[in-house]
């Protein structure tokens, strides 16, 4: 129960403070950080969980986006049906692919994954240019139409969705990554396969569920961002952007939970805000990635935790239980 | 079927090559049930090679492996974990970002429950309570370590903590790589007695260099030179063999 309390607690605490942020920052700035996030989710779980890094995240993001996109311009106009089936669509690709790239290990599964990201350009802008419209896109804004409860249509209806959305997938990964015995062996691929097949666990499985999970994470992430964008192109699988996710998680901290949220704060917030005075604004988010890692390789959050691990232990060599505490 | 009945895990015949070198050549070997027997030999004798065929880790080219009468030479080490058949490694193999006790609960669930996804997705490590793991906790002086990140333990104390892992699951068949390996006097000497608790009671194979710790608790023992078994029987027979004497002494001593 306390455990529960402290996790739950701290997520509130970090939904209240990005909530009152809507007073001072605009809407349409935290709803970009609140996708991002989600779609960093994925990433830095594949990364901190299982150690696989994957610069294919433009594709998975994409099949969701264009589930959404293809739903609303062909076949209706509610924004709740739209997201669902980006999110189905991207589950059933993740399925499929999955059972491929997961055979990979390491440096061939990186870029297997860039690959199919390439690939996926490639049909969203040349293949099936007749459906979707390659560069130009789909433009759903005349499409939509409001959507009750919620209004997806209105900036303030979708950011409270986003975030909503949100909660529900940091409550998910909190169990994940804290709680069942699925995030533990996930962690043990990372630290040791071979011992964990010996202990009879199908590490096959475990690699596909997590690939699935992480990936259909970034596929709802997408559904979000054809709706709050009001149209979709094909350079939402461009390969350029493929180490954005991968920044985001790095920095944040990968395999933590608020991790992907601090690193998309500050990577929107360099692109939205440092871009106005810089061209290069990728420069400084390349130099804040050195620093970071150079100061410890858990992000910032990451390093945070290590930081009130230490203090809570007063100099004792024992550190806390990164399963309880939510690090790697 | 395996004409030997007697015989719980029977290798027939076992030929593993790596490349053009044959690593086990022709070499057959059986257990018991609750026979404790060793595999000695000296570095690169293929004892490690052999072990792995048992395991699953490899496939050997010829000879097949009998479970209970039952042809495992081909499944995978899942299914021989489903089975009852656990193995250690030579070095030290436990999960360094896991809590030991953690390391224990994922042993000991595995063993209890089938690793379906559903199932390990749906279950929490903190509702992995049982008897059993407090009991190998103590019987491995492993309680006051329960809470600490297993990278953060010694060497030897994690080859105590793997050894754990494989007894918590309760196994018919164990088999254990070098087991004594990185650890102190004190901590082979607690292992011993851990293992001469289960003699009569499980069936284990142990992989050592050298037989001098293990001489009194084995019943069985075998031989191997240069991927050949040149020997295999009853401990003190063997060891008096004039072959063994020859060439294993030669080597090892």
């Amino acid at each position: 129960m306390k455990r529960f309390l402290t996790s739950s607690t701290g997520i509130i605490i970090v939904f209240v403070l990005l909530f009152l942020l809507k007073g001072v920052l605009p809407a349409a700035f935290l709803t970009e950080v609140v996708i991002y996030s989600i779609y960093a989710m994925g990433c830095s779980f594949l990364i901190g969980r299982l150690g696989l890094t994957s610069f294919g995240q433009p594709a998975f993001l994409a099949f969701g986006a264009y589930g959404a996109g293809i739903y609303l311009y062909y076949f209706g106009t509610n924004s709740y049906v739209a997201i669902l089936v980006g999110v189905l669509a991207s589950l059933l690709i993740n399925m499929l692919v999955g059972t491929f790239l997961v055979r990979l290990n390491s440096s061939y599964f990186t870029l297997c994954n860039q690959a199919f990201c390439v690939v996926t350009f490639f049909l969203f802008q040349k293949a099936l240019v007749k459906w979707t419209f390659g560069d130009n896109g789909l433009l759903l804004i005349s499409r939509m139409k409001p959507t009750p409860v919620i209004d997806l249509t209105t900036t303030n209806g979708i950011y409270l969705f986003a975030f909503l959305v949100a909660i529900g997938v940091w409550l998910f990964f909190n169990y994940l990554l804290k709680k069942s015995v699925f995030g533990a062996t996930c962690l043990c691929v990372k630290d040791n396969e071979q011992k964990l097949r010996f202990l009879g666990y199908n590490t096959f499985n475990i690699k596909w569920l997590a690939f699935v999970i992480a990936n259909t994470v970034a596929g709802l992430a997408g559904a979000l961002y054809t709706v709050y964008f009001c149209m979709v192109n094909a350079n939402i699988a461009n390969v350029s952007s493929a180490s954005e996710a991968v920044a985001i998680s790095m920095l944040g901290g990968a395999g933590t939970l608020f991790g992907p949220l601090v690193g998309s704060f500050l990577f929107i917030g360099l692109k939205d805000i440092v871009s106005q005075f810089i061209s290069h604004w990728e420069v400084l988010v390349g130099f804040l990635l050195i620093v970071v890692m150079l100061a410890g390789q858990k992000g910032i959050v990451g390093s945070l935790e290590d930081f009130f691990a230490k203090q809570k232990s007063e100099g004792t060599p024992q550190t806390p239980a990164l399963t309880e505490e939510g690090g790697l | 079927m395996n004409s030997n009945s007697q015989m719980i895990l029977q290798a027939e015949n076992i030929t593993k090559r790596f490349g053009g070198m044959t690593a086990v050549n022709n070499v057959s070997f059986g257990l018991k049930k609750n026979e404790i027997a060793a595999l000695i030999g000296a570095n690169g004798a293929g004892k490690t090679t052999f072990f792995n065929i048992l395991t699953g880790n490899y496939i050997p080219e010829e000879g097949t492996i009998y479970y209970k009468g039952q042809d495992i030479t081909r499944l995978s080490p899942e299914r021989r974990v489903d089975l009852g058949i656990m193995r250690t490694f030579q070095l030290a193999s436990t999960f360094d970002n896991l809590k030991v006790i953690d390391n224990l609960r994922l042993a000991y669930y595995r063993a209890n429950n089938k690793a379906t996804l559903r199932n390990i997705f749906f279950s929490r490590m903190d509702r992995i309570v049982s008897a059993k793991i407090e009991e190998c906790l103590e019987t491995f002086n492993l309680t006051k370590l329960a809470d600490r990140m297993t990278g953060q333990i010694s060497l030897g104390e994690k080859r105590v903590l793997e050894i754990a892992m494989s007894m918590v699951t309760d196994p018919e068949v164990l088999l254990l790589d070098e087991p004594f390996a990185g650890l102190s006097e004190v901590e082979i000497d607690e292992c011993l007695k851990v293992l001469y608790q289960q003699v009569h009671k499980k069936t284990i194979l142990i992989v050592e260099h050298k037989i001098s710790k293990i001489e009194d608790l084995v019943e069985k023992v075998g031989v191997m030179v240069e991927g050949v078994m040149i020997a295999s029987g009853e401990t003190h027979e063997v060891l008096n063999c004039e072959r063994v004497r020859r060439e294993y002494w030669k080597t090892a001593e």
